[in-house]
């Protein structure tokens, strides 16, 4: 990629996201559009300095709050096994542009689909993300570009150059889901099918690093990339991947700063970026993450192991970012679980009452909780509801806070069915004896109903809990750190992915056992249940 | 069979024109019945002629629609304090209906100490006395399940004695029960008498009933068409819709 133009250096990119994928892979937008070259207006513009009484609306309450998700080496990462270490060209410039307002710089980590939502709902003031500049984006908002960049497609080592994207005709492509890539090469192929040739086989990931993966595992040809994130990857592929070709795509030119439409913002932050640019400091920061043409001195680095580290292995297993995730995930599905019994217990008991509207509505709830797929709950709590109420964007609304809300929800309609069937099973008998003998409804359902429905709905409300258990890993969409996203997190950073999925499989297992062990433990109480059992204990 | 129009305050139980509607079918027609104290009161009818319905009324698990209900000279109706009506009236089921999640011991404590406040200890010893009335002291720290129907059924009687009532009523105790089980129920039920307490008990065991009615109520279609002595009922029934009752209970 061109160097040439120092304040934008040349890189670009599109993104992922885990599970996201289903949800909006047809819809993957065209990220953005090469408008004109930045450093043009960097040689026009005076150099300001930014003054208190001018500064962007975006800077709020003082601080300068960036979306950003961090699975993007060398633009945005996190650097080591501690998750709050955020690293990185656009980190640096983030730090750079907060203190050139003279405001602190307040990140937060998210998903790659939620940094728009998240910029729309005033979550944040601006994106910086490695998210390329391109027309569909704008008409929403503002961008402001900072590097230059360009697609590479690449091949592992030893595959021959190739000329144009349809050279690649009938071969398979891995891209990331939710990138613009997948839409290009679409493109491609209608051309290829107009001209009557195979079209090229086109295979989504989540995540880059899985991308990544299925060229060095021989499952595709090449996959869709930006050159920078390359540059990267290659110190940890050791040479293994070649770029095989640099297709000229309008839309791939540049990484922008995104913030929400605001021309004087647009011009405020346009200034700061030129100024920078001319000071050296734009071109300074992206040699230091190694974001350079030269693909030689990339190309020499150390060799990948393609054994399983064992060292690497434990180092995960006992790092304090897993143990946290661990902690996190398993904090979450309680209380989340906690919450959904608490309330899905008086629906259940109005559920099994009399017809009335308020059973209805309980119905209703029910229906559209199961109905709605996980995700999509948590990702219309997170990201939809601070457009219907502004209070659930400030800061107090955390992603745990968010997680909670919705798989507390979500759960309550599952969970509100076994409490219903337990409540069923416990025979009608039992509350004509208690009432024979003067109990008192809540005393009946306390002393009498409760203690017996739970025998019955214990078995079923474990399995629940650990179907919840790995249903919070959904919850990295919306930047919870659990134990999913601390692992990708790594894995984006490492590229070591045998070692890391080992880990959490470790965790995730552990953790199951334990509420499998639990469960035994818990049944052996209800010997009343057992006439062998109970005779066996008297015995 | 109609008594003086007005109840009887100095009776254990007093019913006039007792009536219950199940939304418009009339379950309960017009009874009318006095019960002194420790009377052993038995009822007889075909199924479904509303015998059950008719005892569920005396502690009010069933509210009545019209007519009178007075125990001990008390006007029993909706403005009546449930939980003491329950406490001097207890209930005995056909299929004992004990809390199988709770130990023999703890069926006969849950209710007096939840209801009547009474000490742990103060309701374990009173519970202890009374399993051993019933003859089953020894079981008292086992599961309902582990104990048979006989065994379970006296467990149900100790439940309803702990919490010292004047009445007791019965819905066919020995219902689920074999011969020899069945006489132990009878001496229990003797005993009781003794202690003063009252009885109504609805079976289908006309064996049992003679042995231990002082006083036979036969029902039919919620009505209530003869109240006489067992020897009497037996032998001469009043009613055409007794003996073909009678003729049916034999044959079966
Ligand atoms: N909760 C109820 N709702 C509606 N109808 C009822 C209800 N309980 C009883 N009935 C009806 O009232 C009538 C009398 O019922 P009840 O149970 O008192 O009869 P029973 O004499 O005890 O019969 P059995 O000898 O079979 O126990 C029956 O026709 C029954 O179907
Ligand atoms: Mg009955």
């Amino acid at each position: 990629m061109p160097s040439t133009c120092p304040p934008a250096l040349a890189l670009s990119r599109s993104r992922r996201t885990p599970a996201l994928q289903r949800i909006t892979r047809r819809a993957a937008p065209w990220r953005r559009i090469c408008l004109a070259a930045p450093f043009v207006l960097a040689l026009i513009l005076p150099a300001a300095r930014a003054h208190a009484d001018d500064l962007p609306s975006f800077v709020h309450d003082g601080q300068l709050t960036l979306c950003t998700n961090p699975t993007l080496p060398p633009m945005t990462f996190v650097n080591g096994s501690d998750t709050n270490a955020l690293a990185g060209m656009d980190i640096d410039l983030a730090r750079r542009l907060a203190a050139y307002w003279h405001v602190p710089l307040v990140p937060q980590t998210m998903d790659f689909e939620g940094l728009f939502p998240s910029l729309s709902a005033q979550r944040c003031g601006m994106v910086i993300s490695g998210v390329l500049r391109q027309a569909g984006r704008l008409r929403n908002y503002d961008a402001v570009a900072y590097l230059d960049s360009s697609v590479v497609a690449v091949a592992r080592v030893g595959t021959p150059k190739i000329r144009t994207m349809a050279d690649l005709s009938g071969q398979t492509v891995a891209v990331q889901s939710g990138t613009s890539y997948a839409a290009q090469i679409e493109r491609e192929n209608d051309r290829l099918r107009a001209a009557g040739r195979l079209p090229i086989i086109l295979q989504q990931y989540p995540t880059e690093d899985q991308v990544v993966q299925q060229v060095l595992i021989g499952r595709a040809h090449a996959f869709v990339s930006q050159d920078v994130e390359l540059y990267y990857r290659q110190k940890q592929l050791g040479g293994k991947v070649t770029i095989i070709l640099t297709p000229d795509y309008a839309d791939f030119h540049q990484f922008a700063v995104y913030i929400r439409n605001d021309a004087h913002d647009t011009e405020l932050l346009q200034t700061a970026i030129d100024d920078l640019t001319r000071q050296g400091e734009l071109s300074a920061m992206a040699r230091k993450w190694g974001i350079s043409g030269d693909h030689q001195s990339v190309f020499t680095d150390r060799k990948a192991s393609s054994r399983f580290d064992f060292a690497t292995f434990f180092s995960a297993l006992f790092s304090t970012a897993f143990l946290k995730g661990a902690a996190l995930t398993l904090v979450i599905a309680i209380l989340s679980h906690l919450t959904a019994i608490i309330i899905s217990v008086p629906m259940a008991m109005k559920l099994n009452g009399r017809d009335s509207i308020v059973r209805r509505l309980l119905g209703l709830y029910v229906a559209i909780f199961r109905g709605a797929p996980t995700l999509l709950q948590l990702l219309f709590i997170w990201n939809a509801l601070p457009q219907f109420f502004p209070i659930f964007r400030e800061h107090w609304f955390t992603p745990f806070l968010a997680t909670w809300l919705s798989l507390s929800i979500n759960e309550s309609a599952y969970q509100v069915e076994i409490n219903r069937a337990a409540l069923r099973a416990v025979d009608p008998g039992q509350v004509l004896a208690a009432d024979a003998l003067g109990m008192t409804t809540a005393q009946t359902y306390r002393h009498v109903i409760f203690p017996q429905a739970l025998r019955i709905a214990l078995p079923p409300t474990i399995n629940e809990f650990i179907s919840l258990l790995k249903t919070t890993s959904l919850a990295s969409v919306i930047s919870l750190q659990e134990l999913l996203a601390v692992t990708q997190i790594q894995v984006a950073r490492t590229f070591q992915f045998t070692e890391y999925y080992a880990a959490a499989l470790v965790y995730y297992l552990a953790m199951v056992f334990f509420f499998l062990f639990l469960q035994k433990r818990i049944e052996r109480r209800f010997v009343w249940a057992d006439r062998d059992k109970a005779s066996a204990d008297a015995a | 069979m109609q008594l003086s129009t007005s109840p009887d305050p100095t009776a254990r139980i007093s019913i006039r024109g007792l009536s219950k509607f199940y939304k418009d079918y009339l379950a309960l027609d017009r009874v009318d019945l006095d019960v002194r104290k420790g009377e052993r009161i038995v009822v007889l009818g075909p199924s479904g002629s509303g015998k059950s319905t008719f005892i569920r009324c005396l502690n009010r698990i069933e509210p009545h629609d019209s007519g009178v209900l007075m125990i001990d000279g008390r006007v029993i109706d909706d403005r009546t304090d449930l939980t003491a009506l329950r406490g001097s009236v207890g209930m005995v089921f056909q299929n004992y209906n004990l809390f199988p999640h709770l130990s023999v011991l703890d069926n006969c404590t849950l209710a007096p100490r939840l209801v009547r406040g009474v000490g742990t200890s103060d309701a374990k010893a009173t519970a202890r006395r009374y399993l051993s009335q019933v003859n089953i002291a020894e079981q008292a720290d086992k599961f309902p399940i582990q104990l048979s129907g006989g065994q379970q059924q006296r467990v149900a009687i100790a439940r309803a004695l702990c919490m010292n009532p004047e009445i007791i009523l019965f819905d066919e105790p020995t219902a689920a029960l074999d011969p020899e089980s069945i006489s132990g129920i009878v001496g229990i039920m003797r005993d009781l008498t003794e202690q003063g307490i009252t009885t109504v008990c609805v079976t289908h065991e006309m064996g049992f009933a003679r042995h231990i009615a002082d006083r036979i109520v036969f029902m039919d279609r919620g009505a209530v068409l003869e109240i006489t002595p067992p020897e009497e009922f037996f032998t001469a029934p009043r009613t055409e819709r007794a003996r073909t009752f009678l003729a049916q209970m034999i044959r079966h």
